[in-house]
């Protein structure tokens, strides 16, 4: 078995997984109104960390939730020969030094933390959360490592929000995923983390069990998801045969849902091929904004803590069904017997990507 | 047991296809290296002009280990993964970027898409129409155990070829390495570390 | 209007980063968006946004505007026209 715990969140709504699933339970978001925010001077809603200083804030998020994180699991883990650190980030940290995203970082957690293996970086656009943690459980599974330490961040710039805006992708709302009057993303930032072990002994808290993924490209658009959602739809697929179930064994979907037109419409097609639309769905992004290469391993933390909650989170800004094929989105906070959560993502690259957590 | 059964070198001033030259760079022509590359191959894909580096420097390494592997056809649609790394991630196209809307009046959205580095996996995919596995890291060097043991990893869970790329573009070099593996050898070579750091020729340490 | 015709082909070309193609290769009625035409895809037409707004100082605040004006180089001319009053 392959478990998955120790998870930590820190956003504009919390420093703690915990935190921030009270927050969500709470109905507050992370999303708030930043004057001259945009290209042209124009105010954006965005997701931003408020009261964590800029300087070095990447390099800060990353070694304090990889603190947060050895708290909760044995402390010698983090240091072990049998120990990896994957690193999930689109632009890591592209402020400081735009030439060398990540070298910096990855060179300060190796010494600071005294890291047995070299940190791997994954940068796959926006499904790298989900494909980390299901590398992490391929390393696992090969016996290649024992324990795999995903984290995930990404930081709100400039540089991304004034791209995001050329593509004209940004919402002028708080982003409604699925929702008839969606109409584009709202940015975010973050870091997530999370340990992924072959022994159940290293959490201080009782762990879940990963059922780790797939991906799937979707051969189709560099920027622009396949209209028939087929790279999501293969992907969803392909995990749920691995690992042996039917939709009728998912208790909640926790889709991308980035609140672009075609992004969600995508997603309600791959989902009713896959006949997973009666499944209770949501998107986080209307909480924590769209987090990126942060995004994956967020919002499989905060699935995390519904299943150890029994908890259903509402999908937020979700009102009247604005895709083809309905889904069947949380429209509030409810107690639920939660078993099983599917997680999906895709992203810029064609890149399609899921996983499965479940209640040991 | 794999191998690799064909690879493709794009040095600064050289490309090689299974170790043996077939363009040379002309550092008077006022074509890029890899626009060179294109013509001296006369491939016809005019999507080609619109890419970044990275995405140039995939799209013709793998189009010249297609040729060199032919059968490369016969595997399904969702048999070949990818999984391609490098140093720098996309910072040369961020560069180029970032300068659109600080010095050209504004950002561009042409620019903007290539600002991930795994966009290259997404070009190879849609000309191919491969629906596999991807995957793009970042690491301070080409690592030789991190793809034998990822790509063998990959083969295990359905996986029946592996492309594998080490990206190393830069402004002013290129340590650009493709390689593919298979399960099936024939007049491959074994697929293990060893053989790989010889294959790539970079400096490791 | 010749020379806006002219002048459009020429920022299209360079904004675009069109590469092996002449001012010539351009007719006004040439079809811009179609593969027979000009082959241009949904990226370039956001380029054609960004070309608008650095070349002729119009701003599209929304894309789906763009697609009309946007049919060929005749079209292009008659939008700028218009919104320049």
């Amino acid at each position: 078995m392959i478990y998955i715990g120790a998870e930590e969140i820190i956003s504009p709504l919390g420093k703690s997984a915990e935190e921030n699933f009270s927050a969500i339970l709470a109905n507050r978001s992370g999303i708030s109104l930043a004057d001259h925010a945009g290209f042209n001077g124009d105010s954006v809603y965005i997701s931003k960390i408020l009261d964590l200083s800029e300087e070095n804030k990447f390099e800060n998020l990353i070694t304090t939730v990889l603190n947060q994180v050895i708290i909760k699991i044995d402390n010698k883990i983090v240091s072990s020969e049998r120990t990896v650190v994957l690193l999930s980030s689109t632009k890591g940290d592209l402020d400081n030094n735009i030439n060398d995203q990540f070298g910096k970082t990855i060179a300060t957690l190796t010494t600071q933390f005294n890291l047995a293996n070299q940190p791997i970086v994954v940068s796959n656009a926006c499904i790298s959360g989900v494909l980390a943690i299901n590398t992490a459980g391929n390393f696992i599974e090969s016996g290649l490592y024992d324990h795999v330490i995903v984290i995930g961040c990404d930081l709100i710039s400039n540089f991304v929000l004034f791209g995001f805006q050329s593509l004209f992708a940004i919402s002028n709302q708080p982003c409604t995923p699925f929702d008839a009057s969606r109409n584009g993303i709202t940015m975010g930032e973050g870091c997530g983390a999370l340990v992924i072990s072959n022994s159940k002994m290293i959490f201080k808290e009782q762990p879940l069990k990963l059922l780790s993924g797939t991906s799937a490209n979707d051969a189709n658009h560099i920027s622009g998801p396949s209209r028939t959602g087929e790279g999501l739809y293969r992907s969803v697929k392909r995990t749920m045969e691995m690992n042996d179930l039917l939709p009728a064994d998912i208790d909640f979907i926790s889709a991308h849902g980035t609140g672009t037109i075609y992004n969600d419409e995508m997603e309600s097609i791959a989902f009713d091929r896959s006949n997973l639309t009666p499944i209770p769905l949501n998107s986080f992004k209307g909480y924590f904004g769209h987090t990126l290469g942060a995004a994956g391993v967020i919002e499989t933390a905060i699935s995390m803590q519904m299943l150890r909650n029994q908890m259903l989170i509402k999908s937020p800004g979700f009102e009247t069904t604005g895709t083809s094929k309905e889904l069947n989105i949380v429209k509030e906070n409810k107690p639920a017997n939660l078993r099983t959560i599917l997680k999906t993502a895709s992203g810029f690259g064609g890149g399609n990507a899921s996983l499965l957590i479940q209640k040991i | 047991m794999s191998f690799i059964t064909a690879y493709c070198h794009i040095t600064s001033d050289s490309c090689l296809v299974n170790g043996e030259e077939i363009v040379t760079r002309d550092s008077l022509s006022n074509d890029s290296w890899l626009k060179q590359i294109y013509k001296s191959q006369e491939f016809v894909y005019p999507k080609f002009y619109k890419m970044d580096s990275l995405a140039q420097a995939g799209f013709l390494a793998s189009e010249l280990i297609k040729r060199a592997q032919p059968n490369l056809s016969a595997y399904q649609d969702d048999e070949i993964a990818m999984l391609f790394g490098n140093q720098y991630s996309s910072a040369e196209s961020d560069i180029r970027f970032k300068k659109s809307y600080e010095e050209h009046g504004a950002p561009s959205p042409a620019l903007f898409v290539y600002t991930l580095p795994n966009i290259v996996l997404g070009e190879i995919a849609i000309l191919n129409k491969w629906f596999g596995e991807n995957l793009f890291v970042v690491l301070p060097k080409f690592a030789p155990d991190f793809f034998v043991s990822y790509a063998k990893i990959l083969m295990s869970k359905g996986s029946e070829a592996v492309l594998c790329g080490w990206l190393g573009i830069g402004e002013e070099r290129s340590d650009v390495f493709l390689f593919l593996v298979e399960k099936q050898g024939n007049a491959g070579m074994e697929f293990n570390a060893g053989n790989l750091h010889k294959l790539a020729g970079f400096e490791l340490v | 209007m010749d020379n806006l015709r002219e002048d459009l082909k020429k920022q299209i070309i360079e904004q675009l980063n069109l590469e092996d193609i002449q001012v010539s290769d351009i007719a006004d009625d040439t079809l811009l968006f179609n593969d027979q035409g000009l082959g241009l895809d949904s990226i370039d037409a956001l380029e054609m946004i960004v070309l608008l707004e650095k070349y002729h100082g119009i701003q599209v605040t929304n894309p789906d505007e763009g697609k009309e004006a946007f049919v060929s180089i005749n079209s292009m001319a008659d939008y700028i026209t218009k919104r320049k009053g």
